[in-house]
């Protein structure tokens, strides 16, 4: 795994408890990597800084809207993040163990999804070490590209 | 339902593994829970007393995961049985049945929570 590559990661949960659980539990397991995560209890507070610091990961609660019924739910908010970047790789989280919400946010651009119960945090481990071979392979494949192109163009001279 | 006085509740190991042992981490984690599980105690419990059950529903709902972090298993099927009542909008007599149980459970879950805080300090 590359751990010199800077990935940035939101948490967007309503749950004070579990979000600070979470950003602690990550931050311990994968100590070895460049990692920068942010926690919201909104959708919309998220969205203020998301421009800003371009998250590849979001881990997203699908009840966000529970103690703020004003506030956008979790599809919303997904709708949102994949309309803004079609690349951010989402993770659903739901105490819902219902697979109409799985589909439902397959649906909506997420790339997975997490059933939270007692094995919670070892499965968002999982996704996100999926995740972060992804991200790696992309940069790969980015620098092979750019290789090739600096090759190329240095042959026709 | 309730455990006897030499029976735990909570098992901080969990949450003591999820942050490698880092005493501030589990102080502070302990110090949000310890705030937030009295706040959504005294909202289902006035939503009881309002017979608001989309408020009962939001927050057993919440509280499940709220609870999670402390492994407090044994709230689990008490909170999942007062969310399917209340979004069914059903039988307040049970749900204010189940309410008392989980009340006297929290109330000894902050207990042991609050004599297990001072390990870490």
């Amino acid at each position: 795994m590359d751990t010199k590559t800077k990935i940035t990661i939101f948490i967007i949960e309503d749950n004070d408890v579990f979000a600070l659980a979470l950003k602690s539990e990550i931050e311990t397991v994968f100590a070895n990597m460049q990692l920068s995560v942010h926690s919201f209890t909104t959708g919309e507070l998220s969205m203020e800084k998301f421009n800003e610091e371009k998250p590849q990961i979001v881990i997203l609660d699908y009840h966000l809207n529970s103690k703020d019924w004003n506030a956008l739910d979790g599809i919303k908010v997904l709708d949102w993040i994949i309309n803004k970047n079609k690349e951010t790789l989402v993770v659903m989280l739901t105490r819902d163990d219902h697979v109409d919400i799985a589909i439902k946010s397959f649906h909506h651009g997420a790339s997975d999804y997490v059933v939270k119960n007692h094995t919670q945090f070892k499965k968002i481990n999982f996704s996100l070490l999926n995740f972060f071979k992804i991200i790696q392979a992309k940069n790969n494949s980015e620098k092979y590209l750019s290789k090739l192109k600096e090759y190329r163009e240095n042959s026709k001279n | 339902m309730i455990k006897q006085e030499n029976e735990k509740l909570c098992n901080l190991e969990y949450l003591s593994e999820m942050v490698n042992g880092k005493k501030h981490l589990i102080i502070e984690i302990i110090d949000v829970f310890l705030k937030q599980v009295s706040e959504e105690l005294e909202l289902i419990n006035q939503a009881i007393i309002n017979k608001d059950f989309a408020t009962v529903k939001n927050y057993t709902h919440t509280m499940k995961s709220t609870v999670s972090v402390v492994n407090i298993t044994l709230l689990t099927p008490i909170l999942k049985e007062m969310e399917e009542l209340a979004e069914k909008a059903i039988n307040i007599e049970r749900i204010t049945e189940l309410n008392t149980t989980l009340e006297l459970m929290c109330k000894q879950a902050i207990s042991e929570i609050k004599t297990e805080r001072v390990k870490y300090i």
